[in-house]
Parts: C-alpha cells; structure tokens; sequence
C-alpha cells in the first residue's frame, strides 16, 4: 500500500479517463492531486467521490499549456503541504481539434501540440527534478492509439500523442539511473465525451476485435499497474488500450 | 552565508549524493575527468544544489561548466545578487 503522504498528480482529472483514473489510484491509496483547467465542478465531483471511498484528495487549477502557471500553481501546492512530496504523474490533460489537414488552421495545430504535447513536457520536467531527489517516481503520459497510427482528420492531435510517446522513451532514457519510471497508455476508443461525438461508431465497433468501446476504468486499471511496484521493471513502454483494434 | 560555507555545504551534498570522497571536491576538480559526472549527473547536480541552497542556477551555464570551481563561481554570482 502506498504511502498516503505519496501524491500522484493526474492532469485534466475533471472528467473521462483522467476522471476515473484519479478514481482508482485513490482506491490504491496515493494522495491524487486533481487538476483541471476550466471544469472546476468535475473536479470537485470527482474530489467528492473518492472522498466517499476515504481517499486523500486534492484540486488544483492551472493551464497544462501555461508553464509559469503550472509551476507556480504546484510549487505553491507543496509549500502549503509540507509534509507531502511528489510520486506520481499522469499526464492526462488533452484536447483535440479535428478536420482535415486541408482545412487545418495554425491556431488548430497550435492548441492542441501546445496543451497535450508541450504541456505534458512542462509536468514531467516540474516532476522529474523533484522525483530526482527522492530517487524514485513513476511517470505515465496518456498517448493514444492516433498516436500510434495516425488518423485521418487528426494530424494535430496523432503528431502530439506520437510526440508524447518519444517523449516517454527520452525521459526514461535519462531517469532510468535515478529509479524513476517513464510510460505511456495508448487508449483506443474510450467512453468519454471526446469519443461520443465519433461518427458511425456502431460500424467501427465491427472493427474492434472485442466488439466495443473500452470503459475509462479500463484504461484507468492499466494506469495503476504502470504506476505501482508490479510495473517495478518497465520503463519508456507504451501499453495498448484498445480492444484489441491494434497490435503494437 | 559566505562563500566558504556554501561550497562546504555544495560538497558535503555532492559527496553525499554522488558518492564521491570529499577530498577529491577541490575548485580544480574537472567534473568529467576527476569526478566521474556525466551530463546526466549534471542534471542531478543542479537538482540538489538547487534544493539544498534553495536558488536557482543558470541552466545554460551549468552545462558550460566544466570544473567544481565553475559551479562555485555560478553559485557565488547568484547568492550575490540575491544579497
């Protein structure tokens, strides 16, 4: 059982996967640490229910995107929780922005490599350094399956999650030594508001050899694995969620 | 603190840290060469330096340095200024 003074920050934990993620490493026992950016009642909802499970839990609002606000929101975090350091990160924060590449603004492109990708570089450096000191940590960043193998409509958001899967190898390349791990989840497709907008998504469920769409709790308990002691000997790997709908 | 204290204060967490005897942390020490520090070190490096003597160090000149005295001297340039 974790320690509980041990926080696991999980970015965009206001809603969807990230939501159900700092569900379940709460049930693991961490002290989850929520952030959100502009769904302040899906932090608090989410806040609520792992207090009724009798997790430690606590909100924070920064833009992933916005260093000096990231930075200054978390330092501050930790001079008024002295007794609580830093373990864990889920880079889960992420938007998307979809049309064809054609019709693609910079702003489109922008937005989305701006918060998923250099946001997760932002967390992960705040993170690393203090996880240095203490010789130990577990990093998880949420790519996805568009990260793996591109799609159509999303060159933005597949060049941002493929960037986040070089980024974890990098890190755990370089913080391996210091025993601290780097992975990745490639979610393929999960029941979150992100999804429910997909067209035709009867037909693509034909697709998936499981014949549905993953649950956020799926991802999440693939979270929990990477972040806990039974991952003790995987770094800089990426994990597939996703009904089987690709072989990595 | 005075200079003196800080680099006493800088060797004991480097020793400490890097497992490195004390004696061999002397403003000549080549941090490659004499120390053993690689550039993955010197991450580490400015990590707890930065936490022990709580300032923050030019990242771009911490990668220039090429001896202990290197650091000492960035070291004192920043608490000089913050004095």
């Amino acid at each position: 059982m974790p320690l509980k003074n041990h926080v696991v920050i999980v970015t965009g934990g206001s809603a969807g996967i990230g939501f159900a993620v700092a569900k379940r490493l709460a049930s693991d026992g961490y002290h989850i640490l929520i952030n959100y950016n502009s769904n302040k009642d899906g932090a608090l909802a989410c806040q609520s229910e792992i207090n009724e499970l009798d997790g430690a839990c606590s909100i924070l609002q920064f833009n992933v995107k916005d260093r000096e606000q990231c930075e200054s929101a978390l330092e501050g975090f930790l001079a008024e929780n002295p007794d609580l350091s830093i373990y864990g990160l889920v880079n889960n924060a992420g938007i998307t922005r979809d049309t064809l590449a054609g019709l693609m603004s910079d702003d489109d492109f922008r937005d989305v490599v701006e918060t998923n990708m250099f946001g997760s570089f932002y967390l992960m450096r705040w993170c690393a350094k203090k996880m240095l000191l203490k010789k130990r940590g577990a990093i998880v960043n949420m790519s996805s399956l568009s990260g793996q193998v591109g799609n159509g409509g999303q060159l933005n958001y597949a060049a941002s999650k493929a960037g986040i899967i070089a980024m974890t190898k990098s890190l755990a390349n370089e913080v391996g030594r210091r025993g601290i791990r780097v992975n990745a989840v490639a979610p393929g497709i999960i029941e979150t508001k992100m999804t429910a907008e997909i067209p035709f998504l009867d037909q693509m469920k034909k697709n998936i050899p499981l014949k549905r769409i993953g649950k956020p709790e799926e991802v999440a308990s693939v979270v929990s694995f990477l972040i806990s002691n039974e991952a003790s000997y995987m770094t800089g790997q990426t994990l597939s969620v996703n009904g089987g709908l690709y072989f990595s | 603190m005075v200079q003196e204290e800080l680099i006493s204060k800088i060797n004991v967490t480097l020793s400490e840290e890097f497992e490195l005897p004390i004696e061999k942390l002397t403003s000549e020490a080549h941090l490659v060469d004499d120390l053993g520090l690689d550039s993955l070190d010197a991450v580490d490096m400015l990590v707890h330096i930065e936490d022990e003597l709580g300032m923050k160090l030019d990242v771009e000149k911490v990668q220039h340095a090429r001896t202990l005295g290197d650091i000492y001297k960035l070291i004192g340039e920043v608490s000089s200024d913050s004095n």
